[in-house]
């Protein structure tokens, strides 16, 4: 199985969970910053929504490193296709295609909705991936193994019913 | 400190990148049990994380010398109810939060799409908190005093 955004085999796992833990404690060591990266969401709304919730005291100062590190991610994805051939705008969606087979406009619609999930959900459990997955597991967060157990349950069910049952996928 | 940040998050989604972590197939592999890539980078990450967090702790220290600070996050009723749904979010859009810039920035046009419907939901979430903070046991707003 290659990437889709490079028709080549990824990273070796162990490579890149090792680099996810050095990124993970360099920010914390060097600049006193959990990981986190749904807050992220919040950053943003607060330029877009005039709500009380997006002015607390956590997001107005955590913009100052939240947004530059998003810019990053951006950058980071941008610099990965360039390296890789060279970077054009792609509707690509692997699997999905094979199966299903959308129109654009109906891949933006099925990921506006998977965003609203994603958006909502994230916000609700107190972060992400990222916040709970990496660094709360790994500060022995019990609040942070809750939410993995969860995500990672519900996402597995989201996806063996929506492969098995709907899309009637077979290995 | 800004470039630092920078440089940091271009690393990341560098590797995100690469690793499978940003790819929708991958996500589903993971998610139908298919491939060990996903579970072994998370698996990774936690337990190289763990000692080395440990470590920072003990010191007490950043490099330059300021105090460790950890906040920690709130157990209410939404870490489970908001995990459940987000996981049915990364399950139809094969991104988490992270990777939804990363696919952005590799020039996958349709993520655009789930970075609009995440801050359409993270917007709502905000703009109802109030009836949520009761349902769900959520920690009141800690505003900034010029605010209050």
């Amino acid at each position: 199985m290659g990437l889709i955004l490079t028709h080549m085999p990824p990273l070796h796992w162990a490579v890149a969970g090792a680099g996810i833990a050095a990124i993970t404690l360099c920010l914390q060591w060097l600049a006193n910053r959990r990981l986190g990266i749904s807050s992220g969401f919040e950053d943003v709304c607060s330029f877009i929504f005039p709500v009380l919730y997006f002015q607390r005291s956590s997001v107005r100062s955590g913009r100052t490193w939240r947004l530059p590190f998003v810019i990053g991610l951006l950058m980071g994805g941008f610099l990965s296709a360039a390296l890789s051939g060279g970077w054009t705008p792609t509707w690509e969606l692997g699997m999905l295609d094979t199966l299903l087979g959308l129109s654009p406009s109906g891949k933006l619609a099925w990921m506006f909705v998977g965003g609203l999930f994603i958006g909502f959900g994230t916000r609700l459990a107190g972060g992400c991936t990222s916040g709970h997955g990496i660094f709360g597991l790994s500060n022995f967060e019990l609040a942070s193994l809750v939410a993995t157990i969860s995500f990672m349950a519900s996402g597995i069910v989201t996806t063996q019913f929506l492969y098995r049952v709907v899309l009637h996928w077979q290995s | 400190m800004t470039l630092l940040y920078l440089a940091l998050g271009t690393a990341f989604g560098f590797v995100l990148s690469r690793s499978g972590a940003a790819d929708y197939g991958y996500i589903q592999a993971m998610f139908l049990f298919q491939d060990f890539q996903l579970y072994g980078i998370i698996g990774t990450a936690v337990a190289l994380t763990a000692p080395g967090l440990w470590l920072i702790k003990r010191r007490g220290r950043t490099a330059g010398g300021r105090r460790i600070e950890i906040e920690l996050k709130s157990l209410n009723r939404g870490t489970m109810v908001g995990g459940a749904l987000f996981g049915v979010g990364w399950s139809i859009a094969g991104m988490c939060p992270g990777p939804i810039f990363v696919n952005i920035g590799e020039g996958k046009v349709y993520a655009l799409a789930a970075l609009a419907g995440a801050l359409v939901g993270a917007g709502a979430f905000g703009a109802i908190y109030a009836r949520l903070q009761s349902w769900f046991g959520l920690p009141p707003l800690a505003l900034s005093p010029s605010k209050r």
